[in-house]
């Protein structure tokens, strides 16, 4: 009896995909979906724009599965592969370009007053939440991103250090309040 | 990335994938899109392969039947493989007359034809490499 489709790895999941095995790769896509779908959103596309790059993403990486060495995960390769999509679709409307400083919005708080990364993102200009996204969530190089986006490798490395330093603000736990204050937070 | 800009605890939240409600009705889209891909292909193959089948099947009658007598051994059984021949024939050219290939004469085109033809697949490979590369790139 075959070893069920859940228990197998990645890996072999691809090997079987790359020979045409269409119900492997749906595994796959069930198990990395949302993380691709997730990147998506956090790098600034709207939902359904996501949806349709992500899904283009999963198409063309079973067409490209042979490619697929196991070298680095699964995940992070169809990542890749949905970032590069979304990088084309923004350079045609040449967003990124324009250096949009978005004002600094006070993301959504829990009941801790922490905030989650997708939150914190917001605060982030287009520019700093892409080449943020491109760096820590699609594993890229600041050399490749500068390529992908056609900006000057000092301009990316200054993206991505701002974005960086008003996430670390952002994510930062407030300090403890003393009990029976309320809290504020903006 | 450089090692003061590396964060582990960024790291691993851009590593936590959001839960989406509709992981399943995604990965349905996914599969149905992979389905048709494969449906389309397969559909564009097989009606490539039934044309070059008919084709090949008619080149080859014309040619074995048309020199056929003498090489069935009864006068009346020769009769019968021609009949049944021209039948096929007559139904493979109607067939080929509504691809619009009723006139394809393999045997009959010249080398400077072939020369052509075979120059333009290769043009077309070529080109088609050109575009995937660019994709890929």
């Amino acid at each position: 009896m075959s070893q069920p489709l859940v228990d197998r790895h990645d890996v072999e999941l691809a090997a079987l995909a790359a020979a045409g095995g269409r119900r492997e790769f749906g595994e796959l896509v069930r198990r990395h979906g949302s993380a691709v779908r997730g990147l998506l959103r956090r790098m600034g596309a709207q939902p359904a724009l996501a949806d349709d790059i992500a899904q283009d993403a999963f198409i063309q990486a079973f067409e490209r599965c042979a490619e697929f060495r196991g070298d680095g995960t699964f995940a992070a390769w169809v990542k890749r592969i949905a970032a590069r999509l979304y990088i084309k679709r923004v350079a045609k409307e040449a967003r990124y370009v324009a250096e949009l400083e978005s004002e600094d919005v006070a993301p959504a708080t829990d009941h801790a007053g922490r905030v989650d990364l997708d939150e914190a993102l917001k605060s982030l200009s287009e520019a700093e939440r892409l080449c943020v996204s491109l760096c820590h969530g699609a594993g890229m190089a600041h050399p490749e991103i500068a390529t992908a986006l056609n900006l000057p490798l000092g301009t990316v490395k200054s993206h991505v250090k701002r974005g960086l330093d008003k996430l670390r603000a952002r994510l930062q736990p407030e300090p403890a309040q003393p009990l029976g204050r309320t809290q504020h937070v903006g | 990335m450089s090692a003061d800009e590396f964060d582990p605890d960024i790291e691993r939240l851009f590593a936590r994938a959001p839960a989406m409600p509709d992981a399943a009705l995604f990965t349905a889209q996914v599969e149905r899109r992979l389905q048709k891909g494969s449906a389309l292909r397969g559909l564009a193959l097989g009606i490539a392969g039934i044309v070059g089948g008919v084709v090949a099947v008619r080149e080859t009658l014309t040619v074995n039947i048309g020199s056929g007598d003498g090489v069935v051994a009864g006068e009346a059984l020769g009769q019968g493989v021609r009949s049944v021949s021209f039948n096929a024939q007559t139904a493979i050219q109607s067939g080929l007359d509504q691809f619009g290939l009723g006139n394809l004469e393999l045997g009959s085109m010249g080398g400077m034809q072939m020369f052509w033809i075979a120059a333009g697949a290769l043009i077309a490979l070529a080109a088609a490499g050109v575009v995937r590369l660019s994709q890929e790139v």
